[in-house]
């Protein structure tokens, strides 16, 4: 066990060299850099060639990524382009929010869900199950911003319970910070929920008809036991491995509705940071959502055993 | 447990926390901002947020007026050598740094030295270093209060160059700005505020500086009636703007000095908001690629400068805020004379004619644009419409804004939906479109004597040959039609129901003095 | 007969939606890219039954001409994440060993990149069109496909009917086509049916910053970003595309159901 946790995390460096230079590549194919954005119509040759040289944009790309990957491996990721802070505290300081904001939504989607869709599975095409999963569907087709929106005017303007903008860290204030943080997780709450139901709907389905399911129903076990202990464990390993997924993507895809509530979080700081050509930043960034990635898929694969019994250790 | 606690204190919250939270706090203004400041290094590494709140921070000699025309700041008395190399100010008496140093010759001489250092990285310092108009060749101490600056060669220019708010006004600081060796700590400047606690991604908060001794007079640009009212500024950073909009109406924020000519007629009808309207002088209108094989017909780009009715554009994007205006100097410039006035008729059938003369076959005319800037986008696609209804195969590309930088500058387009932020003299406006574009691809207009005509104007003091070449140019600019201008900017500004005083005006810029809480 | 219901209904939504896209060709209401300042954002009448945008367009006119652009991008964005999933994912989870994981790896390396970075390089290299967003949409969404089918595979795998597949000397491939991949069809349409909508919603946040499928021609994701500024002024605007993605979605979902019921083999063992 601790050999394949080993292994599994020696795995994480191919992947990381991996993201690390197609995020070099990509953002250099992309058009724009920085010197120009920061002149912007102002820009003259002399000022941008000037600018260029002191960002040590004027070197060999090869160059550049070397130097970089040098620093990166003595965990020196550079200094934004934007407002010149160290890259690496900055991303861990828009980290918290984030994965504050993300776990606290994902944890309370799973647990409306993941019993919303068993409910829905175990009375199949009843009314019950025609409303979840109409429900659910509803929840999947609302973009986020436009949700995000909808709730800032209204708890927020109309009724003025929230507040509108701003953040404040839970090490500051805890009230407060709750109160900046309600609209943002209710909101990716709501959408998670549409994703995690389907899904847990869709595989408890799909045990109900296994045959030791159908066994235990004839033996005379209670229904009740039946969903407990047998569907439920079941049912609960795609799901899992689908939370696993949900995670790794918000981390890096949350950018929208911290856009909308504006929150200091990390999304935001990465697409700010493309939009800017602020190539440390996005980098840094990066990398760094892809070595949480793989952990977070890590421990996702390591308890998977524990709800997927037919999946022993291996 | 613990989860369970946290879900039970989330429902639990709404009826418990509003009053805390949306609660005001007495003499702060709070101002929406739609991104952090870069630094607070002035004209280091900066944006139009930067300037936005720095130029409350920092005062350099000489400032901009209400009008974009240079007055003295700092400085008493500016005197100009006969051969106009040599500039003479003498400072006001009694001007105090942020940290109760009075401010004297040696400061602007210090100042000036770390400016002119190219390890500064000031980004004026190619203007005054010979590369751009002019060289300063020395900057010298004759009295406690007397500086002397000696440039090498006579310019219209020298005075606005050093107002630029880009240059972070190239402001006089304390020598305590920075630390034993040569870093940059902090603005320990002159201005009407001190810079205060600063939250990255958050907010910049400003404080009032008891010490300060506005000009006398009305609130004039940057340089006159900065009597501050407030204790405290803090400048919100909100990057969506239906978040800042949904912020204003909550009473989460007092002042939003760029709002969308969209939201105008909504935030009108409510009532506690109040709306101020300032044209400003950016340059906004369509770039013509006189390179490319289609466009090099002039009877194409005429065409097209009939084809597109100003007057309906503007009143379209700005939702009629805007004036239309085609010249490339702004309507706000006091060099804006009555044949600055004329434009191009918006006529299909001539515009028909022209086409049909060039022999235009129905080929695909590209105009570039983006989303970020929501009135380039609606010139686009209105100006494209335009063009279909006389035939032109107009097509939309649209780009990310860095994208689209990237071709305007290396000039790898056809059309271009294009904004200039605002000159500071008219020289600069015709400046910063004409140029060879074989060394300089991101030039609109290349015309030999145009050229001329300008850099006759860049060098003259005097007023009336200036304006006549100025409207020489407009004529010139006009028949060649390089670049389609169609409007300038307009800044529409909401404050809520707490402010009073606000204004906004040409450099489209807040300006957070004279404003009261109550 | 519970699943005729499904597909009944299904059907009708997804019939609906194919033959508004086909009428659209050929005929809608008013030139859906007409501009008309005089008429910006009026409200529904009996004139234009769904109101006017911001540039005085017709908006039934718009959504009629966005179906077809809507439902193509979709369509092929998840028949791309598919095929490129379940080829990928039946490999690794049944290969397994070293290519497992160079898979596994590369497949991280791409759920780790976020969709955005992915369609600007894309689109920097083919350029902003819905083939562009395809396939930069398609590579990114492929990888969530990949997990879920390779878990679906490790888990069927160890099965008896599998052991006994093998033992009476049918090949890998064989097994592989007949035994394990019946299994991934139900998770696939699942994944597949909530895909669509995310790829509608996910044009839609790609138009919102500028990358979706250019203007002016009209999709529901660009009509829905295009109409956030308008949100309490001009609400139609809004939920008319956004009811037309729901229903959409619906329907696809319903369909996906059914479908998934008429493919799952032990159904008809049952």
């Amino acid at each position: 066990m601790l050999r394949y946790i080993l292994h599994r995390l020696l795995m994480t460096v191919p992947t990381a060299l991996l993201v690390a230079l197609a995020v070099f590549v990509l953002l250099r194919l992309v058009p724009g850099d920085p010197a120009q954005l920061m002149l912007g119509d102002t820009a003259t040759e002399e000022t941008l060639a000037e600018l260029r040289a002191q960002l040590g944009l004027d070197q060999p790309i090869a160059m550049q990524f070397l130097y970089w990957l040098g620093n990166v491996a003595v965990g020196d990721l550079g200094r934004s382009i934007t407002n010149d802070l160290p890259v690496l505290p900055l991303i861990f300081d828009r980290f918290q929010v984030s994965a504050s904001i993300v776990i606290v939504a994902v944890v309370l989607a799973t647990l409306v869900a993941v019993p919303a869709g068993m409910l829905a599975a175990w009375r199949q095409n009843s009314l019950g199950d025609l409303l979840i999963v109409g429900g659910a569907t509803m929840l999947l087709s609302i973009p986020s911003f436009w949700l995000g929106l909808l709730m800032l005017l209204f708890f927020g303007v109309k009724l003025g319970w929230l507040p509108v903008v701003g953040y404040v860290s839970f090490g500051e204030d805890f009230g407060r910070a709750l109160a900046y943080v309600i609209l943002p997780i209710a909101t990716l709450t709501l959408i998670e929920i549409g994703v995690i139901t389907r899904m847990a709907r869709a595989a408890t389905i799909e045990v109900l008809r296994l045959e030791y399911i159908t066994h235990a129903r004839a033996k005379g076990v209670p229904e009740g036991r039946v969903l407990w202990r047998h569907a439920l464990p079941n049912a609960f390993a795609p799901t899992w491995t689908l939370l696993g997924l949900i995670l790794g993507n918000l981390l890096g895809g949350i950018a929208v509705i911290e856009t909308v509530f504006t929150l200091p979080g990390l999304g935001r700081l990465l697409v700010d940071g493309i939009f800017a050509r602020d190539y440390p930043v996005v980098q840094g960034c990066l990398l760094f959502v892809a070595i949480m990635y793989v952990l977070v898929n890590l421990l996702v694969d390591l308890l998977y055993p524990v709800f997927d019994p037919r999946v022993a250790a291996e | 447990m613990r989860r369970a606690a946290l879900a039970l204190s989330l429902i639990a919250s709404p009826l418990l926390l509003p009053a805390a939270a949306v609660a005001q706090e007495p003499g702060v203004l709070r101002v929406a901002l739609n991104a952090d400041i870069r630094t607070n290094d002035p004209g280091v590494n900066r944006d139009g947020n930067t300037d936005a709140v720095m130029m409350h921070v920092l005062e350099g000699l000489v400032g901009l007026t209400e009008k974009g025309d240079v007055a003295p700041l700092l400085a008493e008395k500016i005197d100009v050598s006969p051969d106009g190399k040599a500039y003479t100010f003498v400072l006001r008496d009694g001007l105090v740094f942020h940290n109760g140093q009075p401010v004297t010759a040696e400061d602007v001489a210090w100042t000036w030295k770390r400016y002119l250092d190219p390890a500064t990285k000031w980004r004026c310092q190619s203007e005054f270093g010979g590369k751009g108009q002019t060289r300063i060749e020395a900057v010298e101490v004759t009295g406690p209060r007397t500086v002397v600056f000696r440039i090498d060669k006579p310019t219209a220019l020298f005075l606005s160059m050093t107002a630029r708010p880009d240059c972070g006004g190239s402001a006089i600081l304390h020598k305590d700005s920075v630390d034993a060796d040569g870093k940059w700590k902090g603005p320990i400047a002159t201005g009407p505020f001190k810079f205060g606690e600063w939250k990255r991604g958050q907010y910049v908060e400003l404080e009032r500086f008891a010490g300060y001794r506005s000009l006398p007079g009305p609130r004039d640009g940057y340089v006159g009636g900065k009597k501050v009212e407030v204790e405290r500024v803090r400048f919100l950073v909100i990057p969506d703007p239906a978040a800042t909009k949904a912020a204003l109406l909550a009473g989460s924020i007092d002042v939003a000095p760029d709002v969308s000519a969209d939201d105008l007629e909504e935030l009108k009808r409510r009532g506690d908001i109040t709306v101020d309207m300032a044209p400003t002088m950016s340059v906004s209108g369509f770039l013509l690629q006189t390179t490319d094989p289609l466009l090099q017909d002039v009877r194409i780009r005429r065409a097209i400068a009939h084809a597109i009715d100003t007057a309906e554009i503007t009143a379209g994007v700005t939702k009629g805020t805007g004036t239309p205006n085609a010249s490339v100097i702004p309507v706000p410039s006091s060099y804006y004379s009555a044949k600055q006035k004329e434009r191009a008729k918006a006529d299909p059938a001539l515009a028909r004619k022209l086409l049909a003369e060039a022999g235009y076959r129905g080929q695909p005319i590209k105009i570039l644009t983006n989303k970020r800037y929501g009135p380039m986008f609606d010139a686009a696609v209105l100006g494209q419409a335009m063009l279909q209804q006389v035939g032109v195969n107009a097509e939309i590309e649209v780009l990310e804004w860095a994208t689209q930088l990237d071709r305007y500058l290396k000039g790898n387009y056809q059309m271009m939906s294009f904004s200039y932020s605002a000159r500071l003299d008219a020289a600069l406006n015709f400046e910063m479109m004409s140029g060879p574009k074989a060394t300089q691809p991101r030039k609109v207009w290349d015309n030999p004597e145009a050229l001329k005509l300008l850099s006759e104007a860049m060098v003259s003091a005097d007023r009336a040959k200036r304006q006549e070449r100025f409207d020489r140019l407009h004529g010139m600019f006009l028949a060649d039609v390089p670049m389609l201008v169609l409007y300038n900017g307009v800044d529409i500004s909401a404050t809520g129901p707490r402010v009073k005083g606000y204004k906004g005006w040409a450099a489209g810029q807040p300006r957070l003095w004279g404003v009261t809480l109550q | 007969m519970r699943v005729r219901a499904n597909a009944v209904i299904g059907g009708t939504l997804i019939g609906l939606l194919v033959a508004v896209s086909a009428t659209a060709t050929f005929w809608t209401p008013y030139d859906p890219l007409r501009i008309n300042l005089r008429a910006r954002l009026r409200p529904p009448t009996d004139l234009f039954w769904l109101g006017t945008d911001e540039f005085g367009r017709d908006v039934v006119s718009r959504l009629m001409a966005g179906a077809a652009t809507s439902a193509l991008v979709a369509l092929l964005t998840v028949a791309a994440a598919v095929i490129l999933g379940v080829v990928i994912g039946v490999l690794a989870g049944f290969v397994r060993g070293w290519l497992d994981r160079v898979l596994m790896a590369v497949n991280d390396t791409l759920l780790a990149f976020p969709g955005i970075l992915l369609a600007l390089g894309l689109m920097a290299v083919i350029g902003p069109n819905k083939w562009g967003i395809i396939l930069a949409l398609g590579l990114a969404y492929s990888p969530s496909v990949v997990r879920v089918v390779r878990a679906t595979v490790l888990s069927v795998r160890e099965r008896e009917y599998i052991e006994a597949s093998r033992v009476i000397g049918n090949s890998e491939v064989y097994t592989m086509a007949r035994h394990v991949l019946p299994n991934c069809v139900a998770p696939i349409v699942v994944l597949a049916t909530s895909m669509f909508g995310w790829v509608v919603l996910a044009e839609s946040a790609l138009s919102f910053l500028g990358l979706g499928v250019p203007p002016p021609a009209p999709t529901w994701g660009n009509m829905l970003s295009a109409a956030r500024p308008y949100l309490d002024q001009a609400p139609w605007l809004s939920i008319a595309p956004g009811l037309c993605i729901a229903l959409t979605l619906l329907g696809i979902n319903l369909l996906g159901d059914a479908l998934r019921d008429k493919l799952d083999p032990r159904m008809g063992a049952a």
